[in-house]
C-alpha cells in the first residue's frame, strides 16, 4: 500500500471522525420526531461512506486531469446552475436539480468547481502578474459569474461563501497586501458610514477612515492616479451608502436591521438565535448530556439537524464538546493550509489554500450564527450538518486535499 | 511554490484563522461558562410550564346539611397556542364540523391553551375527541361548574355566579350576588400548581408530580337557613304572587327562611346556552332578582299599630282595661275622616280588644295622645327606619322611618301623618327583614337580634325602657289575635303550639292592598319569629296568615320529631349499660 502511504491518513480520518460526530449529533436531534422508514442518520451514514468513497477516487485521480479539466467542470457547473434557475425544484427557493431519483444541490458543487477553476487561472499567472489589474478582473469575474447565479435562487449565504475563496487565492497567489485592502476598502466604506452603527459619530469615523485610507495608500504607493480613484471609489461608496439607506423604507430598513441582528426580531428570526443561545448556554461546561438536551429534545431548537447542528453540540456536549468539535475543524484548516503551504505545484497549492479557506467561512459563518456574531444565513456547518450535497462536496474537498498532498512533490 | 516565499503569507493566513477560532472560543466561554446560568434558567422557563388545578368551590348548605349549592362538571374545547394562523385554521375546523354560532374564543398570547368553546354537549365532545384531536392540538377540559340542586330555593340568599364581563371565554365563574359573592374568598380555596414539561408546541412531555402543589378545598359555608322551613315557605308563597317570608330564630336572630317571590333559577346563570332564560329573568317586569325581604320596602299596615301599643303603655296613656271613645266606624280628626275597616263600628274597646280586632280607631285615639316624637321613638327602638346589618350581598335597605321635619320639609306637618303612621301606613316603609326582627323582639321579651345567614349569632341588645309588664301584655294582646273569638289572625293556627300574631292590609298606590301577617311561637318562650307579605294579597288575615302558619308548622313539625327521637333514646342507653354494668 505504497500510495495509502503517500495519503494523509489523518486528514482523512479527521474528517470522517467530524462525519461520525455529526451523524451521532443528527441522531440525537431527530429521534424524539416520529419515526420515519429510514430515519435521517442512517441516510446521513449512507451520504457518508459514498461521499467517502469520492473522496478516494478523486485522490487517485492522474496527476494532470484535475488541472485539465478545471474550466470544463466549471462550465458544467455553470451549466447546472443556469439549470437550477429554469427548471429547479423546492418551494420558496430553487436549489435542487432532481435526476431521476437522485437530487443534487448544484450550487455546493459550484463551491468546488469555481476554487478549481480559479486556482488553475491564478496559478497559471505568475506572482507578478497577480498584481496587473486585468488578472484582478479576470479571478473576480470568474468567482462573481456563479456568485450571481447563486445568490438568483437566491441563497445568499451560498453565494457570499463562493465569493469568499477569492480574497485569500489572490492573497495566496502573490497580490500585494496593499492591493487587498484596495480591494476590501469600499466594502469598508460602507460599513464606516453605516449610521445604524455609528449613530452621530458616523461623519467622525468615515471622515477619518477616508483619510487615514487615502493616506496610508499615498504612502505605500506613492502614485497620486491610483491614490485619487481610490479615494473617490471610497467617498462614492460610503455616500451611496447614506443615501440609499436615507431612499429606504421603513420595512426595507427593518429587513437589513434584522438580518445584521436577528434579536431585534424574537418572533421570526430571532426566535432561532435566542433559542439557539439558550441551548448552548445552557449547555455550560460538560452540556445536558447525549438525548438529554431539552432545546432539542423539545423542538425548541428549529432546524436542530441541519443549520443549527452545533447548537445541539454545544447543549447537549457542552463547552468541552463545542471546543472538541472547533477543533476537529481546526485542525483540518490547518492541515489544509499545510498541504498548500507544502504543495510545490501552483496550481495545486492555490487549490488547497481554496479549500482551506472555503471551510474557514463556512465553519466560522455558521458556528458564528449559532452564537450569535454573525447573521442567520443558512449555511451548513461541514461535515455535522445533515444533507448529502454538502456532505459530498465536503469529502470530495477533502479528496482534493488528498490529491494534492499525493502529488505535492510534482513541480 | 517555494516555501521561502510563502511562508509570511502562511503566517498571514494561520492568523487570520487563529483569530477567528479565538472569537468563536471567546464566545462560547462567555455563553456556556460565563453566563451559562442564565441560559439553563431560560432553557428551563421554556420547558416548564406551571398548570393551574382548580380548587374545589366549597359547598353551601342549609344547616342541617341539605346541600344549596355542589359542584358539576362541564366539557370545554380548549386549543394549545402556537401561531394565529393555526388558531384560526382550528377554529374554523370546529366550527365546520360541529356547526352552530360561531366560535366564541379569541386569540390570546396570555395563556398557553385557549378555551374555545364552553359549556359543549357530548356530540361535540365526540366530534371532537374523534375526529378534529388529530389534527389539532385541541383538548377536553373538565371544569367546574356551580349547580344548585334545589333550583329556585333560597335563591336570592344563595345569590349566582356569573363571570366577569369582557372576558367570558377564559375566567373563572365568579360569586355575583348573594352568598355566592360575599364568601367568594373563602368558598373559592386556593388553586394548585402542576409542573409539566411541554415542547415547542406546547405539548405536554413529562408531569412532575414531586413538584405539584396541590389546591386547597374551599370551605364548605353552612347557612342557618332550615331547609324544611325554607321548602314550606317557598311552596306557601307561590311563584306568581309577588311577596316574601322571612322567619328568625326569635331568640338569635338567625334567618331560618328568606322567601322572595318571585324567583329565579340561579343554574341560568351559569350555563352557557341559557342566554334567553338570563335576559328573561333580568329583563322581567316582575323583578325576579330582587331580593324583597332585604331590598323591597312596604308600609307593613296595621302589623305596626304593636309600636303604639307599646309606648302607650310604657307612657300610661293606656292600660289593658281603659277604652276610648267606641269605634263607631269612623273618627273626624281635623280636616280629615279616617274610617276604620269595619264599616258599622267595632264599639267600645280596651287594648287587647282593639289588637284582636285590629281597630283603626282605638288606635287613632292613641295617637292623639301619644304625640308625633314618642310614638317615633318607640319604632326606632325598635329597628325601623335602619338598616338591620344583615351581613349580605345586595345589603338591606332602611326603609323609611319619617319625622316631623320630614313632613315639614314635604307636603307640611299636620296631626294626620301621626295617625297614618301608627296604623302603618303614610310614608312608612320597610323591609320583611325589619318587620320579622320587630316581631321577634316583641316576643323574646324585648331584645333586638341581629339577623344573620352564617357563623355564630352576633350579641342581640336590650330595647331601653320597655318593660317586660308591657311585653307582657303585648303578647297576650297578639295571641288573642290568632286565639280570641274576633281574632283577625285564626288561620295562623298551629297545631299543639301557642302562635301570638298581627295582621296588616295595608293600602299601597296602583294595587290591591298588601296582605301581611307576623308572628311567633310559642307563645311563652317563642324559637321562630315570621313576617309575611304578598303584594297585593288583600286581607292580612286571610291571605298572609295562613302562609306564616305553613312555616311555624314546618319549624314545629321538626321539633315534634326530634323529640319522638329522644324519646327513643334512653332505651338503647339502657340497653347499652346492662351490657357494661360495673
Amino acid at each position: 500500500m505504497n500510495l495509502l502511504r503517500e495519503t494523509d491518513t489523518t486528514l482523512l480520518g479527521t474528517a470522517a471522525l467530524t462525519a461520525i460526530l455529526g451523524i451521532t449529533t443528527i441522531y440525537s436531534a431527530t429521534f424524539h420526531t416520529e419515526a420515519v422508514s429510514t430515519p435521517l442518520y442512517a441516510k446521513q451514514l449512507r451520504f457518508a461512506i459514498f461521499a467517502v468513497i469520492v473522496a478516494l477516487a478523486v485522490v487517485y485521480l492522474p496527476n494532470k486531469l484535475l488541472y485539465g479539466i478545471a474550466y470544463p467542470l466549471y462550465l458544467s457547473s455553470f451549466g447546472m446552475l443556469l439549470a437550477v434557475l429554469m427548471w429547479g425544484t423546492g418551494e420558496d427557493v430553487k436549489r435542487w436539480l432532481t435526476f431521476g431519483l437522485v437530487t443534487v444541490q448544484p450550487s455546493e458543487l459550484a463551491k468546488i468547481t469555481t476554487i478549481i477553476a480559479l486556482a488553475r487561472y491564478l496559478g497559471d499567472r505568475s506572482g507578478d502578474e497577480i498584481n496587473l489589474a486585468r488578472t484582478v478582473l479576470g479571478g473576480t469575474c470568474l468567482t462573481l459569474i456563479p456568485v450571481a447565479l447563486v445568490a438568483r435562487q437566491p441563497d445568499l449565504g451560498t453565494a457570499v461563501s463562493l465569493g469568499a475563496v477569492l480574497l485569500p487565492m489572490l492573497y495566496w497567489a502573490g497580490m500585494r497586501p496593499l492591493y487587498i485592502f484596495c480591494m476590501v476598502s469600499p466594502l469598508l466604506s460602507v460599513v464606516f458610514s453605516f449610521e445604524e452603527v455609528w449613530r452621530v459619530a458616523t461623519p467622525f469615523v468615515f471622515g477619518a477612515f477616508i483619510i487615514l485610507s487615502t493616506a496610508a495608500i499615498h504612502f505605500l504607493l506613492s502614485r497620486l492616479w491610483f491614490t485619487v480613484s481610490m479615494a473617490t471609489a471610497n467617498l462614492s461608496a460610503g455616500l451611496i451608502t447614506v443615501y440609499l439607506w436615507d431612499q429606504m423604507r421603513a420595512y426595507q430598513k427593518a429587513r437589513i436591521l434584522t438580518f445584521l441582528n436577528p434579536e431585534s426580531d424574537p418572533q421570526n428570526t430571532g426566535w432561532t438565535i435566542i433559542q439557539s443561545k439558550i441551548a448552548i448556554g445552557s449547555g455550560g461546561l460538560s452540556g445536558k448530556g447525549f438525548l438529554e438536551g431539552t432545546q432539542t429534545r423539545f423542538e425548541f431548537l428549529p432546524e436542530a439537524h441541519t443549520d443549527l447542528i452545533f447548537s445541539v453540540i454545544g447543549e447537549e456536549l457542552g463547552f468541552i464538546g463545542a471546543l472538541v468539535a472547533l477543533s476537529l475543524f481546526l485542525f483540518l484548516i490547518c492541515r489544509a493550509l499545510y498541504i498548500g503551504y507544502v504543495a510545490k505545484n501552483r496550481f495545486f497549492s492555490l487549490l488547497a489554500i481554496g479549500l482551506a479557506s472555503m471551510l474557514t467561512f463556512h465553519v466560522f459563518v455558521n458556528v458564528g450564527m449559532t452564537i450569535g456574531v454573525m447573521p442567520v444565513t443558512g449555511l451548513p456547518l461541514p461535515f455535522l450538518s445533515y444533507g448529502g450535497s454538502s456532505l459530498l462536496a465536503n469529502f470530495t474537498a477533502i479528496g482534493l486535499l488528498l490529491h494534492v498532498y499525493s502529488n505535492r512533490h510534482e513541480y | 511554490m517555494s516555501e521561502t516565499d510563502q511562508e509570511p503569507r502562511i503566517r498571514g493566513l494561520v492568523a487570520v484563522v487563529g483569530l477567528l477560532f479565538t472569537i468563536l472560543v471567546l464566545r462560547l466561554f462567555y455563553l456556556q461558562i460565563a453566563t451559562s446560568e442564565d441560559y439553563l434558567r431560560e432553557s428551563d422557563d421554556n420547558r416548564i410550564d406551571k398548570m393551574r388545578i382548580k380548587a374545589p368551590r366549597g359547598l353551601i348548605m342549609a344547616r342541617d346539611g341539605e346541600i344549596l349549592a355542589q359542584n358539576g362538571a362541564f366539557y370545554t374545547i380548549s386549543l394549545i397556542r402556537s401561531t394565529k394562523g393555526n388558531f384560526e385554521a382550528a377554529v374554523n375546523a370546529l366550527h365546520e364540523a360541529i356547526g352552530g354560532p360561531p366560535i366564541a374564543g379569541r386569540y390570546t398570547k396570555k395563556s398557553s391553551s385557549i378555551r374555545l368553546k364552553r359549556d359543549v354537549d357530548f356530540r361535540t365532545v365526540a366530534i371532537v375527541e374523534e375526529v378534529l384531536k388529530d389534527e389539532w392540538p385541541m383538548a377536553i377540559e373538565i371544569e367546574a361548574k356551580r349547580n344548585y340542586p334545589a333550583d329556585r330555593l333560597a335563591a336570592h340568599l344563595i345569590g349566582y355566579m356569573g363571570l366577569p364581563q369582557e372576558q367570558e371565554q377564559a375566567a373563572d365563574f365568579l360569586g355575583i350576588t348573594g352568598v355566592e359573592k360575599l364568601y367568594e374568598h373563602t368558598l373559592r380555596g386556593i388553586d394548585g400548581v402542576r409542573f409539566v414539561e411541554v415542547d415547542a408546541r406546547n405539548r405536554i412531555r413529562r408531569d412532575f408530580p414531586d413538584e405539584e402543589k396541590p389546591s386547597v378545598s374551599g370551605q364548605n359555608l353552612v347557612l342557618t337557613i332550615d331547609y324544611d322551613i325554607q321548602r314550606a315557605a317557598e311552596h306557601a308563597l307561590p311563584d306568581s304572587v309577588p311577596g316574601s317570608v322571612v322567619a328568625l330564630d326569635a331568640r338569635t336572630g338567625a334567618v331560618l327562611a328568606m322567601v322572595s317571590k318571585p324567583a329565579f333559577d340561579p343554574n341560568i346563570f351559569i350555563s352557557f346556552q341559557d342566554q334567553e332564560q338570563r335576559l328573561q329573568v333580568i329583563n322581567s317586569p316582575t323583578e325576579p332578582l330582587l331580593n324583597r325581604a332585604t331590598k323591597g320596602t312596604y308600609p307593613p299596615g296595621s302589623t305596626l299599630k304593636l309600636i303604639g301599643a307599646v309606648a302607650a303603655l310604657e307612657t300610661g296613656i293606656t292600660d289593658t282595661l281603659s277604652t276610648f271613645e267606641a269605634c263607631a266606624g269612623s273618627l273626624q280628626v281635623g280636616d280629615t275622616t279616617f274610617r276604620c275597616f269595619k264599616r258599622d263600628g267595632h264599639g267600645e274597646l280596651n287594648l287587647l280588644e282593639a289588637v284582636e280586632t285590629s281597630c283603626n280607631i282605638y288606635f287613632l285615639h292613641l295617637a292623639q295622645l301619644l304625640g308625633m316624637e314618642t310614638w317615633r321613638d318607640y319604632a326606632q327602638r325598635f329597628g325601623f327606619g335602619e338598616s338591620t346589618g344583615i351581613n349580605l350581598y345586595p345589603e338591606d335597605e332602611a326603609g323609611l322611618l319619617p319625622d316631623r321635619q320630614y313632613y315639614v320639609e314635604t307636603e307640611g306637618w299636620t296631626q294626620g301623618h301621626l295617625m297614618n303612621l301608627v296604623i302603618g301606613q303614610g310614608s312608612i316603609l320597610t323591609t320583611p327583614l325589619q318587620v320579622a326582627r320587630y316581631t321577634a323582639a316583641l316576643g323574646n321579651g324585648g331584645h333586638l337580634v341581629s339577623p344573620h345567614i352564617a357563623g355564630p349569632a352576633p350579641a342581640t341588645t336590650a330595647i331601653q325602657d320597655v318593660s317586660d309588664a308591657t311585653l307582657d301584655v303585648i303578647r297576650r294582646c297578639m295571641r288573642r289575635v290568632v286565639y280570641g273569638k274576633r281574632g283577625t289572625g285564626r288561620r295562623a293556627w298551629v297545631a299543639d303550639v301557642e302562635v301570638a300574631g298581627k295582621s296588616g292590609t295595608a293600602q299601597v298606590p296602583n294595587r290591591n292592598d298588601d296582605a301581611w301577617f307576623v308572628s311567633f311561637a310559642p307563645y311563652d318562650d317563642p324559637t321562630i319569629a315570621v313576617a309575611v307579605v304578598v303584594e297585593g294579597g288583600g286581607s292580612g288575615g286571610l291571605v298572609a296568615a295562613p302562609i306564616a302558619s305553613k312555616v311555624m308548622d314546618a319549624h314545629f313539625a321538626q321539633q315534634r320529631s326530634a323529640l319522638l327521637r329522644e324519646d327513643d333514646r334512653p332505651l338503647s342507653l339502657a340497653v347499652a349499660d346492662t351490657g357494661n354494668g360495673p
